[in-house]
């Protein structure tokens, strides 16, 4: 099992190194042949770890593996480790599984790229350093795969780097991800200090002697980890700026993986909150309020990319929502069915965009119904599955978490749940606004101008259809692997690592899908309605909503204006009389010693001849005076 | 320092001539603007020095002052002078330039310190002048020094001289073609 | 000795040394720099007769008249300079030759 494990790591690795290193001597589609190829294979070695695990009795599946002593000083001690349980397992295969499709769709979709070579070593090593995360065994491990996750983000959103808005939304996803890995490394060197150990069983044994400080202090800092990452209220700004990166990625990253690294960190971390309740509670209400306001955004946004991106950020909030109040599975759960049917619809997006060659606003498209029915059947399957429609995954999925709040059976999980059903009547609102929009009516007269055209070769269209094609059956019937409190497979796969704090009866879980199905359903009448049988207008959208909720502005003003003016001060400060005057002016000063000692050799014999007079003079003085 | 006596009177009145003839002529040799004059007044000097120089009892010395340098070096002088003639440059006349001052200030300084050492009796050393005799500087005893005792200094200045004519020759000639040696702008 | 002592004869010698470096440094006119230059090896010439008399030592004597013949030669290479110097119609100004300037 642990030979399997680490091969499944080190193939993306040895894929990035690959292409790297035989740079232009192979051709741009071996390049994605190779990427491609390796994530198969090491989706293939996550199935070999998995059917071995299921051999094994429950008590029996968790293991870890140490390569060799990374770091030792004095007692503490890292080594290079990782760690193959139910948890890491089921991250793997979803990792490798909708990795290794997503890498597929790029052969077509970057075919004809210029650095097409240069996409598909990031797109292995993005894969080996989420993988290093999920299967990282000691949280040293974990946080370098968090933060080699967060540079292949901004390698592959700042991808096409003329573009100056992909290079300032690299940055702004980059440097808004490091305050999360800086709490995140403070929560750390907490842990060390007063447990001596990054070590998971190390810290989760000790934690429960450490004072109610320092464990809030440490979950705190590892939520803060855990919001950047996953784009919640209020680290959330960076994630629609990062649909400048190609769709793949979107769909890879920003969608179904690197996003909902928050979740596992949660779950994998899950004792500590514990010991934390406050912090928990925290995260559940975070959860909660970005999954509104997140959908409340996606109503007015123009960009196809960025409705399905804030759909995103809104379904992480329901996840977090449930690893908040201790509904782990279902979490857990809802991460799987989620990375199905999101990277559906922004594969399925991805493919309107390349067909319209490039366009990405909704207000130009329409009609494509006709045109690209094959994309529109995928795109509703997806747009049903968010919407939590049965029987599709999505129902199975949310409803849980949403049943979940109910288990609590405690005001605070009311609130949550109503909420949560708020929540589910806008996302079927914004899934099928967009859907109307794009796929319905007439066609506009953009599309008639440019009708979408056909793929260039076989092979663009079919790894782009397939791939569709199977995460489209992947997003109807992948959550046929749970149903509410009848069939657990998942909840018990999970169960050695992450106990559920919450279970919900059958009756909570049947006014949970009621009222979700319900309030989805009127969702979806709605922008039926507005955008479809187009029986009222649409309203105007609301400044604030425009401005999603002017975040970005309080940002701009907390941080980039005082930082600027900081900075300006410094420069003038410091920089110009300590920096300038030392450095430069003692260049400035030698330069001019030396000008004015050149004054001296003037060239005249006469000058030179009263310069020896009066040495002398001088001379005979201080002989005079000593004597 | 003053001893009154006949032959003394006559020595210190001599002296006196001859000093101021020599300072006067000194300073004028650098005042005056025509060269010629200058030369003339040079001339004026060494003649008086030949007179300081027999009150020193050094005759041969005297002698040679005037037989060389008055006669052949200043000579000399007059011709190259009377060859190139010009007017030199008029030293006193105007604003005095920043480094006249300087010069006039280093040289006086030179000379206060000098005299002050001078006065100062040098440390003793300056307190008796010995006794001489009656051979003291005549050409039998410089004739007698240089064949023995200084020896090599007579060797040596006779190689000078030479050195001196040769090198003299190589600027007179008209041989070689030079290319045009340039002149700066020089500072006033 | 008659007359005045040493010390009165070292003084006139001081006098036209520095009566000589001060014609060195103001004149311009290479020729009365030449002659500036004489009066101070005279002076100098003085004070070696004259110390040679007040220690009465011979070898001053000697001295003064090397330098007598060194003075000689450096007048004719100095002349020869000059000489060529006006062949090549420059200006008879030691400040017009500052080509060392920095």
């Amino acid at each position: 099992m642990n030979a399997a494990a680490w091969t499944c790591l080190l193939l993306p690795l040895a894929s990035t190194v690959l292409i790297t290193v035989l740079g232009g001597a192979i051709s741009r589609r071996t390049a994605g042949w190779i990427s491609t190829l390796s994530s198969g294979a090491a989706f293939a070695a996550a199935v070999v770890v998995f059917v071995e695990m299921l051999s094994r009795s429950p008590e029996d599946r968790s293991e870890t593996s140490t390569a060799y002593n990374w770091l030792v000083a004095g007692n503490f001690k890292v080594g290079f480790s990782i760690l193959t349980d139910p948890l890491s397992v089921f991250m793997m295969l979803i990792v490798t599984g909708v990795g290794s499709l997503i890498v597929a769709y790029s052969l077509g979709y970057m075919d004809g790229d210029d650095e097409e070579r240069r996409y598909f070593a990031y797109m292995s090593l993005f894969v080996f350093s989420m993988l290093l995360l999920v299967q990282g065994g000691n949280l040293l491990f974990l946080l370098i795969g968090w933060g080699l996750v967060g540079l292949s983000s901004y390698l592959l959103i700042g991808f096409w780097h003329e573009r100056p808005s992909a290079v300032a939304a690299a940055k702004k996803a980059f440097i808004m991800n490091a305050v999360g890995d800086a709490t995140m490394a403070l929560a750390f060197f907490l842990l060390i200090q007063k447990t001596g150990s990054l070590d998971f069983e190390v810290v989760f044994a000790k934690a429960g002697g450490l004072s109610q400080t320092v464990l809030v202090l440490v979950a705190l800092g590892l939520l803060g980890g855990a919001v950047a990452k996953s784009a919640q209220l209020p680290l959330q700004t960076w994630l629609p700026d990062a649909m400048e990166g190609p769709t793949p990625v979107s769909a890879l990253i920003h969608a179904a993986t690197m996003v909902t690294a928050g979740v596992y960190l949660i779950v994998r971390t899950h004792p500590l909150f514990e010991l934390a309740p406050n912090v928990q509670d925290t995260a559940a209400v975070l959860g909660t309020l970005t999954l509104l306001i997140a959908g409340l955004i996606a109503l007015v946004q123009t960009d196809i990319k960025r409705v399905i991106a804030y759909s995103t950020m809104s379904q992480i909030g329901y996840m977090f929502l449930g690893a908040g109040i201790g509904a782990y599975a279902n979490a857990m759960f809802l991460l799987m069915a989620h990375a199905f049917f999101k990277a559906l619809l922004f594969l399925g997006a991805g493919i309107v965009i390349h067909a319209l060659g490039g366009e990405q606003d909704i207000r130009k498209m329409g009609g494509l119904r006709k045109l690209m029915p094959k994309t529109w059947w995928a795109m509703l399957v997806g747009g049903l599955a968010l919407a939590g429609m049965p029987p599709l995954s999505g129902f199975f999925a949310k409803d849980s978490i949403i049943a979940a709040t109910l288990g609590r059976e405690d005001w605070f999980g009311y609130v949550l749940f109503a909420a949560a059903i708020a929540g589910t009547f806008l996302t079927g609102l914004y899934t099928f606004r967009m859907l109307f929009v794009v796929f319905g009516g007439e066609q506009s007269a953009y599309v008639r101008e440019h009708p979408p055209h056909a793929a260039r070769d076989r092979l663009v269209e079919w790894s782009m259809g397939l791939t569709v094609a199977v995460l489209a059956v992947l997003a109807a019937f992948g959550g046929w692997i749970q149903f509410a409190n009848v069939w657990t497979p998942i909840t018990d796969w999970l169960r050695p690592v992450a106990e559920p704090l919450v279970e919900a009866t059958g009756g909570q879980e049947a006014i949970a899908s009621i009222c979700a199905v319900a309030f989805g359903l009127a969702g979806i009448g709605v922008a039926w309605w507005i955008y479809s049988a187009r029986r009222a207008a649409a309203p105007r959208a609301w400044a604030v909503l425009e401005h999603k909720f002017y975040f970005d502005e309080l940002y701009n003003g907390l941080f980039y204006w005082p930082a600027v003016a900081l900075s300006r001060v410094l420069d003038w400060t410091v920089e110009g009389p300590i920096v300038n005057g030392s450095i430069v002016g003692v260049a400035d000063l030698t330069r001019r010693a030396g000008g004015w000692f050149r004054e001296l050799q003037t060239g005249l014999v006469r000058v030179y001849a009263f310069a020896l007079a009066a040495g002398l003079a001088v001379l005979i003085l201080v002989f005079i005076a000593v004597r | 320092m003053i001893v009154a006596s006949a032959g003394n009177v006559l020595v210190w009145a001599v002296w006196v001539a001859a000093a101021f003839a020599c300072l006067g002529s000194g300073v004028a040799v650098i005042s005056f603007s025509n060269p010629f004059y200058s030369a003339l007044a040079l001339i004026g000097n060494l003649g008086s020095l030949a007179v300081l120089y027999l009150l020193l009892s050094a005759e041969f010395v005297a002698a040679a002052q005037v037989l060389v340098y008055a006669g052949a070096v200043m000579v000399m002088f007059l011709f190259v002078i009377a060859y190139l003639g010009g007017k030199a440059d008029t030293p006193w006349t105007g604003q005095l330039p920043a480094q006249t001052i300087a010069a006039i200030v280093a040289s006086a300084a030179l000379l206060v310190e000098i005299v002050i050492v001078i006065a100062g009796q040098a440390d003793g050393h300056l307190s008796k002048a010995a006794e001489i005799t009656d051979a003291f500087g005549s050409p039998s005893q410089i004739g007698q020094l240089f064949l023995t005792d200084q020896l090599l200094a007579f060797e040596l200045i006779s190689v000078v001289l030479l050195v001196a004519a040769v090198g003299g020759v190589i600027l007179g000639s008209h041989s070689r073609e030079q290319s045009p040696v340039e002149t700066d702008d020089a500072r006033a | 000795m008659l007359g005045p002592d040493t010390a009165a004869y070292l003084i006139v010698a001081a006098f036209l040394f520095t009566t000589g470096a001060l014609g060195v440094l103001i004149r311009r006119n290479p020729l009365i720099v030449l002659l500036s230059l004489e009066i101070m090896l005279n002076g100098a010439n003085l004070a070696l007769i004259a110390f040679s008399r007040h220690f009465a030592n011979g070898d001053g004597q000697i001295f003064a008249l090397a330098v007598m013949a060194v003075a000689a030669s450096e007048v004719v290479v100095g002349l020869g300079l000059i000489v060529a110097m006006a062949r090549k119609n420059l200006a008879l100004d030691v400040d017009k030759f500052s080509s060392l300037r920095g």
